[in-house]
């Protein structure tokens, strides 16, 4: 059975078994790598994507779940790798090996777009479902700070500071 | 004692049992039908959801063979696409409008009581005619259904006479006069098309609805149909607001999103016309008796955002680092009040009932893009976890977001609901 | 003897004039051509370095200039978090005097001219530091000269500067002198020995702040780990893993049912000669998804090896044993007489005995491999931290020669040292042989986990004897925990006294700097654990364990004596006698372990009242090793729950004096991470041998720190000019004992079992 979906804006079909997990078929089919595999049990964040908006743990969606879904991964996110939390990442260099960061980066979309100001009981209630071995987890709270304060409306363009 | 009803009813069978067939027609050409007719029959089948069961998995609409489970063995659904030999081609609007009201089929056989023809018995004469406009319009597909497996006696077609006999009132709309008109509208569309109770009312050992139980609640295909009474454990109720969203979107702020078989007639009665809809949630509020409870809504969200705080390090729970890790990220909601598409588990009905099924169910195999929120999905978490894992899981939601008793054998209930799911791994 | 100095004597150009001299030895020499294709530069579009521009300068192994400028800077270190690359270039790029901009890194692939290829154990910028600022400083001066010629002056009348030779007003780019033939100039051993290197006032880059040139492709996706590595007509693989690590042996497979499963190929039951993978059988797929699949449906039958059913109570039974014989193991040199006489004639005796569970790297990217052969070279595309190791048990399983071997090395999702035992490239490399075509291992989670080389469980026995008037005499410290390196890298135990040879990283941070009089350390390997399970090197290594004991024992010993515990360390940290430290790396020594202590104390506000069940507790270090030393110090602050036994971290408070900062903001990673890593150890890890396998296999079980359990970090560097040392590790080990201690002040109880429970703490304070 043909499952279709979109996948950061563009078509995309795929003849795998309905239970085949999304992560393979974005990784291995649709070659964007930059979506990553840690556990496989839903419990580390490193596969997060956005389905339909919403952060989802790509590695236990089974890809019929997916069917007529907007899918988007860390390499759609923005063209120019500009979105204010990528800038703000960049600023303070949260990666370390980085395996994890994909995932942070998606989850941190969403959870801005729910709370735009997060307090830091937000923020880890939000974030925790990432694992970051490296424990970045002090810039990754700092980074979305920065983010949120860059994304503020009286922060926009012709505002004053 | 199962027995010796089977005996009386088979007694009783023979008097009423022969209906006659009626006369097969040409299947009428398409042009026969008014288009407003039809485009008004798609919206009814849409609300009576009849293609989820007339619908095999991966099908062609509406040509039957969806295997239902009973408790009695597994009925294979009828093929209702014109086609003469297999479908409804040749059935007039007579032989129809029969099937419907009596669940006698063209040919004189009795129907099984899967086919809600209790509640269709309501249906208007107008509203039947634009459902047969529909049906005799889609395109005819030839598909016998799948031989059924129930046991004998009760594949004997000839002694659903009897059991219509013992249970079935055929039903005609009887407005009351002391509800609105709104409400009675709502009334007829529950009773009728929308066939509410067949799910939500539990049903006695032969099969029928319990009618003095009506909508207290009942198992159907795995997963708990939960009261729409009074009895619903929801901690906040359901008023015409949060109805009106759920019927129409699937997702509501307080009551969660929709889930399981309830997912295919969410999206059906979405088709109904907005008033229509209002009608159903204004006719359920009032069976739930939600106004009198309004005022209790701002302290039972404060109360359930306080204890989905629990969920987010401040507990001394083993399973806390399970849900911080594995559910927090999509279910927590700050202090500020609840957002629809997260889904507040201290609100939602699954916690709180006396059967842990749905919340079990939801863990394991989660929700597709289809289902619940459109467009979104919640991952199955039954790929990863183990069942104690998501027993754990259960028992702590329960032990922090209800009041209620601790759910027994949530072990074993995971580990029977996980073999109910095909599609897992 | 060190660790590093049993690198070194095991042939490794690894001392830090060894590995100067093998690195100038090369020459500097014109045309030196990169391997074209086989580098990886993580800052570049699907990591392929850029091709050079026009002619190069390439002087010597380390760096080259193109015609545009483009300095690129070779790194044999692998790139696992630490913007190794960043740091090690600037150092080169500093004394180069380079435009930073036009600075690019390569992560090269093996090659015998690299010498020893290792990341680990904090060393990358300690080692490369003196090797790529001389590299730098030559390059300087023969560009000077090359530059001066050109521009028709005296190389006196040049400076050096942002990519540019300058004389007066006149200048001309390092891009156009190598476009123009670049420099002729060639130093002596003894002339780059001699060079001069810049005064610390002049440097530009060192010390600086700079964004790391890996960071832009971890933020957008597309860097490239091992994960991602792909080539036309790869097949996958999934290990069916046997139940012991070692020694089992494949009695059927029944691949029946996978044969249903679409995209399945087959089963192979790998024949490994170097004993790495025995047992394992990879189950074939053209997806990964169809290998897992399968996988679930292959039915495999062994026979098991030794350990088949070892748990860790017997683990730990066995190294309690072990203590107990005065034969078992290696005392260490630690320049003292005998201290049992006076353990006899002590006034009293503190003695204590600490444990550590079993940890898991749980790195996130679980280990893979793709192996192919291209051109009669087998090439491994991997992340690997220590690709030394690994090339010759590849070259003895695969049974060709090491030079027809080529990893090439890939971002790392994770070291922490799991990487450094590169066994998941002999499958990979195995099955390519085997099957003639490309093969990706990926190892799930759990199969990662289920064969991660896990810091061994630990057990040890300190001692310390007490004069009459509380005059500490002498102290003991007897460790018994797997031994890494005796089993995956024999050639590189250490000798201890009486010729016997033991793993120096599964015991340093017992050779402290603290004066007890006299002293005794054993080093006891757990022959149980080494038979069972393949102990690895786990971030830190021995101070993982050692440092838990001593700094919860010195706690111990303090309140002993009833003393201050900040106030007993810093008395023994006097700096006399062997503690005296000495140059180049160690200049200061126990001196600069008391001034973090003291300046952690002072931070953390030591010695003011807190309230009710909440304590604060302190831990220090050397860091790694007596020849490296990292001196720091934490001060942990913890609130106890005295009904659950819950212990909750609100701060750490940590001072580091690591010399030198190259990249001071990659160094505060490190630190923050480092120090994370510690309290993740402390309260949230730890599994155990359950029936010969660990039994936490993934994260439902296994629950390492999350963002929700993060305290406050205070964390500061002593601004230093001394030899720059590693800081990769370094505060991973003083958090734990530092929350012990903590704990201690809280609540009174004594907590001496790694991790540290609610459990453990509650049964305490019912007692
Ligand atoms: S790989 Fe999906 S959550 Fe870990
Ligand atoms: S940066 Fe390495 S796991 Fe997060």
């Amino acid at each position: 059975m043909t499952i279709r979906f979109t996948i950061n804006g563009r078509a995309a079909t795929s003849e795998a078994e309905g239970d085949t997990p999304l992560l393979w078929i974005i990784r291995d089919d649709l070659g964007l790598t930059g979506t990553k595999y840690g556990c496989g049990i839903g419990m580390c964040g490193a596969c997060t994507v956005h389905v339909g908006g919403r952060a989802t743990r790509a590695c236990i969606t089974p890809l019929a779940a997916v069917d007529g879904a907007a899918v988007t991964t860390i390499e759609g996110l923005d063209p120019q790798a500009a979105h204010p939390l990528q800038r703000a990442w960049r600023e303070l260099q949260v990666p370390q090996c980085g395996y994890c960061q994909s995932g942070q980066i998606m989850q941190a979309v969403a959870l801005l777009q729910d709370f735009p100001q997060p307090t830091d009981a937000d923020i880890d209630a939000v974030m925790a479902g990432c694992l970051c071995r490296c424990m970045t987890y002090v810039r990754i709270r700092e980074a979305i700070k920065k983010a949120a304060a860059a994304m503020a409306p009286a922060a926009a363009p012709g505002a004053s500071s | 004692m199962a027995g010796g009803v089977i005996v009386v009813v088979a007694g009783a069978a023979l008097a009423l049992a022969w209906r006659p067939a009626l006369a097969p027609i040409a299947p009428p050409p398409a042009a026969s039908f008014a288009a407003q007719q039809i485009a008004r029959g798609a919206v009814l089948a849409g609300a009576g959801y009849c293609a989820t069961c007339h619908t095999a998995k991966g099908g062609q609409p509406y040509a039957g063979g969806y295997a239902m489970e009973t408790p009695f063995g597994v009925i294979h659904s009828t093929n209702i696409t014109p086609d003469v030999a297999t479908g409804i081609g040749a059935w007039s609007q007579a032989a129809f409008n029969r099937a419907m009201r009596e669940g006698v089929a063209r040919d004189g056989s009795h129907l099984f009581p899967a086919f809600p023809y209790e509640h269709f018995s309501r249906l208007s004469d107008d509203d039947l005619v634009a459902l047969y406009a529909y049906f005799m319009t889609r395109p005819p597909v030839q598909a016998e259904a799948p031989r059924n497996t129930l046991p004998f006696p009760l594949n004997v077609r000839l002694l659903q006479a009897g059991w219509k006999l013992l249970f079935f009132r055929p039903q005609r709309d009887e407005p009351r006069a002391d509800r609105s008109a709104e409400w009675n509208r709502g009334a007829y569309l529950a009773e009728g098309l929308a066939h509410c109770g067949a799910c939500h009312t539990p049903r006695n050992a032969l099969g029928a609805e319990r009618r003095a139980q009506a909508y207290a609640g009942a198992e159907i295909d795995h997963w708990i149909a939960p009261p729409l009474d009074a009895a619903n454990p929801s901690p906040v109720a359901w008023d015409v607001d949060e109805l009106v969203a759920y019927l129409s979107t699937g997702v509501t702020r307080y009551h969660g999103t929709v889930a399981g078989p309830m997912a295919a007639v969410t999206r059906g009665i979405a088709q109904l016309p907005a008033e229509d809809i209002r009608a159903i949630a204004v006719y359920f509020a009032d069976l739930a008796g939600a106004a009198a409870r309004a005022d209790a809504t701002p302290a039972a969200v404060a109360t359930a955002l306080a204890r989905g705080a629990a969920g987010s390090g401040r507990s001394d729970d083993a399973a806390e680092p399970l849900y911080a890790a594995a559910c927090a990220s999509c279910h927590y909601n700050g202090a500020d009040g609840v957002n629809p598409l997260r889904p507040e588990l201290a609100l939602g009905s699954a916690v709180h009932l006396d059967d842990p099924t749905n919340l079990i169910q939801v863990i394991l195999f989660g929700l597709d893009a289809l289902d619940g929120a459109p467009g979104v999905v919640m991952p199955a978490f039954g790929r990863g976890l183990s069942d104690a894992d998501v027993a754990r899981l259960a028992a702590y939601l329960r032990a922090t977001r209800s009041d209620r008793p601790p759910w027994p054998d949530l072990d074993k209930k995971v580990a029977q609901v996980r073999a109910t799911g095909a599609s897992a791994e | 003897m060190s660790r590093v100095q049993a690198l070194a004597e095991a042939g490794h150009p690894l001392s830090r004039r060894g590995f100067l001299v093998a690195a100038a030895g090369s020459a500097l020499a014109f045309g030196f051509t990169r391997l074209a294709g086989a580098a990886m530069d993580p800052a570049m579009p699907g990591n392929t370095p850029a091709a050079a521009l026009g002619p190069e300068f390439a002087p010597g192994l380390w760096f080259s200039i193109d015609s545009e400028g483009t300095v690129s800077v070779n790194i044999i270190r692998a790139e696992m978090g630490q913007h190794v690359g960043t740091a090690l270039a600037r150092i080169l790029a500093d004394e180069l005097e380079a435009d930073w901009e036009r600075v690019r890194v390569i992560y090269v692939d093996t090659d015998p001219k690299w010498g020893l290829m290792v990341t680990g154990g904090s060393w990358s910028v300690w080692q490369t530091f003196p090797v790529f600022s001389r590299a730098g400083a030559a390059g300087r001066l023969a560009l000077i000269e090359a530059g001066a010629r050109l521009l028709g002056v005296s190389p006196a009348q040049c400076t050096a500067r942002a990519g540019k030779v300058s004389a007066g007003s006149r200048s001309i780019t390092y891009g156009e002198i190598a476009r123009r033939g670049g420099p002729a100039r060639r130093f002596s051993a003894e002339e780059l020995d001699r060079l001069p290197l810049k005064p610390v006032s002049e440097r530009r880059l060192i010390g600086r702040p700079t964004q790391a040139l890996d960071i832009a492709r971890k933020v957008d996706g597309s860097g490239l780990y091992g994960i991602d590595a792909k080539v036309p007509g790869m097949v996958y693989a999934r290990p069916k893993l046997p139940p012991t690590r070692n020694g089992a042996k494949v009695v059927s497979i029944d691949d029946h049912a996978a044969r249903a499963i679409k995209g399945y190929r087959q089963c192979l039951a790998l024949d490994d000669p170097s004993e790495t993978v025995t047992g394992w059988v990879l189950v074939i797929a053209d997806s990964y998804p169809a290998a897992l699949r399968a996988s679930r449906l292959v039915q495999v039958q062994w026979t098991a090896g030794p350990g088949a059913d070892v748990s860790e109570p017997q683990l730990q039974d066995h190294a309690r044993a072990l203590i107990d014989r005065a034969d078992a193991g290696v005392r260490l040199d630690v320049g003292s007489e005998d201290p049992a006489p006076l353990f006899q004639s002590a006034a009293s005796i503190v003695e204590q005995t600490y444990t550590t569970a079993t940890v898991l790297h749980f790195q996130l990217e679980p280990v893979n491999a793709l192996a192919f052969e291209k051109d009669g070279v087998m090439e491994i595309h991997t992340g690997n931290q220590w690709q030394s190791l690994i090339l010759p048990t590849l070259a003895k399983a695969l049974g060709r020669a090491e030079t027809s071997i080529v990893l090439r090395t890939y971002l790392l999702g994770g070291g922490f040292g799991r990487r450094l035992n590169g066994d998941y490239a002999v499958p990979a490399a195995l099955a390519a042989k085997a099957l003639g075509v490309p093969v990706k291992l990926v190892l799930t989670r759990e199969d990662d986990c289920h064969f991660d080389s896990v810091r061994s469980p630990s057990v040890q026995r300190l001692r310390m004897a007490f004069g009459a008037d509380g005059e500490v005499q002498a102290m003991e410290h007897h460790a018994c925990a797997g031994w890494p390196t005796q089993v995956m890298a024999g050639a590189l135990l250490a000798k201890g006294l009486d010729d016997g040879r033991y793993d120096p990283f599964a015991i340093a941070g017992a050779d402290h700097w603290y004066d007890v009089g006299r002293q005794l350390v054993r080093a006891i390997p757990n022959d149980l654990a080494n038979r069972s399970f393949r102990p690895g090197w786990l971030r830190s290594v021995g101070p993982g364990w050692t440092n838990w004991a001593l700094e919860s024992f010195m706690d111990e010993a303090a309140h002993h004596v009833r003393q201050d515990p900040l106030a007993f360390r810093l008395q023994r940290l006097s700096g006399k006698g062997r503690n005296a430290g000495s140059a180049p790396s160690a200049v200061g020594g126990a001196l600069r372990q008391a001034e973090v202590l003291r300046r952690a104390a002072q931070r953390a506000g030591w010695g003011s009242a807190l309230p009710k069940d909440s304590g604060l507790g302190i831990g220090t270090s050397f860091g790694q090793e007596r020849d490296m030393p990292t001196w720091g110090a934490c001060v942990a602050r913890v609130r106890v729950d005295r009904a659950s036994g819950k212990v909750t971290v609100e701060k750490l408070t940590i001072v580091v004096d690591a010399g030198t900062i190259v990249d001071p903001d990659g160094a505060l990673a490190q630190t923050q991470g480092a120090a994370l890593w510690g309290l993740s150890m402390a309260l949230h890890e730890g599994t155990e041998f359950v029936n010969g396998q660990v039994r936490d296999v993934n994260l439902n079980t296994y629950t390492p720190l999350r963002i929700n359990q993060v305290p406050e970090l205070d964390i500061s560097f002593v601004d230093s000019a001394e030899v720059p040392v590693g800081l990769g590790e370094p505060a991973t080990t003083i958090v734990a004992p530092a929350i012990a201690n903590a704990i201690f002040a809280a609540v009174g109880v004594r907590v001496r079992d790694l991790p540290i429970t609610a459990a453990a703490v509650r049964a305490a304070l019912a007692t």
